[in-house]
């Protein structure tokens, strides 16, 4: 029986027992529904709000500027669409690494007038803020930048990105599903005005996510029905889903700085194995302004999927950075955005570290790719 | 990978870059040996793996028919997006048949 070595955190992580424990009562005694009037309700209802306060607190911010929804694609959907359906027309501001809930939500809002332009990357995928600058128009009335992209985990400049967007009285959204609860956030500092942010990326529940947005920022419902979120996002709330996110915020403000810390050295453990072992290998990202757990690493010539398989039989668990889904090479489009050549994109792979992950683990890994590089390497034609 | 091949063939799918290079020992117009090279995706390495075995003791004249439906039965079936991991095994190993077929015809010791 193989190790099980888990590196998809970015992908998804598994619910603490804490989170797991506080949720459990919201299944069975406090099953009500939260806007119900009676004894049951109310013992949802106390669940709820202690768990938005547990996020407020976290965030430095007010209850009433957190709203509860069902995923980080709702919540950006939210921010983007509730901003843009409330001026009906304009022009909106994002990146080209953007996660697809904010790029099709973008492009959607082109097919309906609406203009849309994608800053381009450098080779860390850093934004560069005066790009932002200059592009930003009288009809702008969106900036959506992420805090980090969740392939390469590249941190970007939100300070003077945000700065910048306060100085032009324009909304600034950030996609922070990958950086919540792993790196600081100073909302105040950053300038920012809708905050994405989800579950279970940080031990928690999957199918719950939330959105901050800042007193007095414009937007309008998307979704509509009850007078729920004051009637900002309609809909019976995901109670059970709701306690344990709050308790997972909890958790990872105790957490953070500590796992943080130690997930870098794991990270760069990591790296510093797989340049010493295996030739031909590259980073993707920045080297330093970088989510603590990701490590993103381009094997030369060797398709990335064979990688993935390869270690998946041997009980260890990363991502690919490219898709062959329809008998099409697709390399990531972030990896293609930040110009990094065909011959490394196409043989990127993606290790996110996590809680459970230990100094053995990475070894493990280690151990685990290089033969199998090698093998690939070896049955490969030679190409010109 | 074999010394002194008596077939060599390349199929490629150039829009997933997969690229399958064979390898074959010909005796008597039969396949007695295959050896392959692969790169691509995962179910391309694996076909070109299992057209291997299904190749030996087969005529070079059959394999320049060989469907690529023979390749994917091979490697227990294919899903609709990596249809093409077959192809390129299918059109890997009917160069190398070519290929062992033209180097027989054009023996300076007249054999056929």
């Amino acid at each position: 029986m193989n190790r099980q070595v888990y590196l998809d955190h970015n992908a998804s992580t598994p619910v603490h027992p804490e989170v797991v424990e506080a949720m459990l009562p919201y299944f069975g005694e406090r099953f009500g529904n939260p806007s119900s009037v009676h004894g049951f309700g109310r013992a949802a209802r106390e669940g709820l709000e202690t768990a938005r306060e547990q996020v407020a607190h976290f965030l430095r911010v007010g209850k009433e500027e957190i709203v509860f929804t069902s995923g980080g694609t709702e919540s950006d959907n939210m921010a983007v669409k509730g901003v843009a359906m409330a001026r009906r027309s304009g022009h909106v501001i994002t990146t080209k690494i953007e996660h697809h809930a904010v790029l099709r939500a973008v492009q959607n809002l082109e097919t309906m007038g609406f203009g849309a332009t994608y800053l381009d990357v450098d080779s860390f995928g850093m934004v560069d803020p005066d790009a932002l600058r200059r592009a930003i128009r009288p009809d702008t009335i969106l900036i959506s930048v992420m805090h980090a992209n969740s392939e390469i985990g590249t941190i970007q400049p939100a300070r003077e990105l945000g700065a910048i967007a306060r100085e032009h009285g324009i909304p600034f959204h950030m996609d922070a599903v990958q950086t919540f609860g792993k790196v600081p956030i100073d909302l105040d500092a950053f300038n920012i005005d809708m905050l994405s942010f989800s579950g279970h990326k940080i031990y928690g529940p999957k199918g719950v996510a939330g959105l901050y947005i800042r007193k007095g920022t414009k937007m309008v419902s998307v979704q509509h029905g009850g007078e729920h979120e004051r009637r900002r996002r309609a809909g019976t709330e995901n109670v059970t889903g709701i306690v344990g996110l709050g308790k997972a915020v909890e958790i990872r403000g105790r957490d953070m700085a500590e796992e943080g810390r130690r997930l870098t050295g794991l990270r760069e453990r990591l790296w510093e194995g797989l340049q010493r072992r295996v030739p031909e290998v590259r980073l993707n990202g920045h080297p330093t302004q970088r989510v603590p757990g990701t490590c993103n690493v381009s094997f030369r010539h060797v398709e990335s999927e064979s990688i993935v398989l390869g270690l998946d039989l041997k009980g260890i668990g990363v991502s690919a950075g490219s898709a062959c889904t329809s008998g099409n090479v697709e390399p990531s489009y972030v990896l293609v955005a930040m110009g990094v050549p065909l011959d490394w994109a196409m043989g990127a792979v993606r290790h996110s570290l996590g809680r459970s992950t230990t100094a053995e683990d990475i070894d493990y890994v280690i151990d685990a790719t290089e033969p199998l590089v090698a093998k690939l390497r070896s049955a490969m034609p030679a190409r010109a | 990978m074999m010394r002194n091949p008596d077939g060599v063939g390349e199929g490629e799918y150039k829009e997933c870059m997969d690229l399958v290079r064979f390898h074959l020992r010909v005796r008597a117009g039969r396949v007695v040996e295959a050896r392959f090279q692969a790169y691509g995706c995962g179910p391309t390495i694996a076909a070109a793996s299992a057209a291997t075995e299904i190749v030996a003791g087969a005529s070079l004249v059959d394999l320049l028919d060989l469907p690529a439906a023979k390749v994917e039965a091979a490697v227990g079936g294919l899903p609709e997006a990596r249809r093409h991991a077959a192809e390129v095994a299918m059109m890997g190993l009917q160069a190398a048949a070519r290929d062992a077929l033209s180097r027989v015809n054009t023996r300076s010791d007249g054999h056929a």
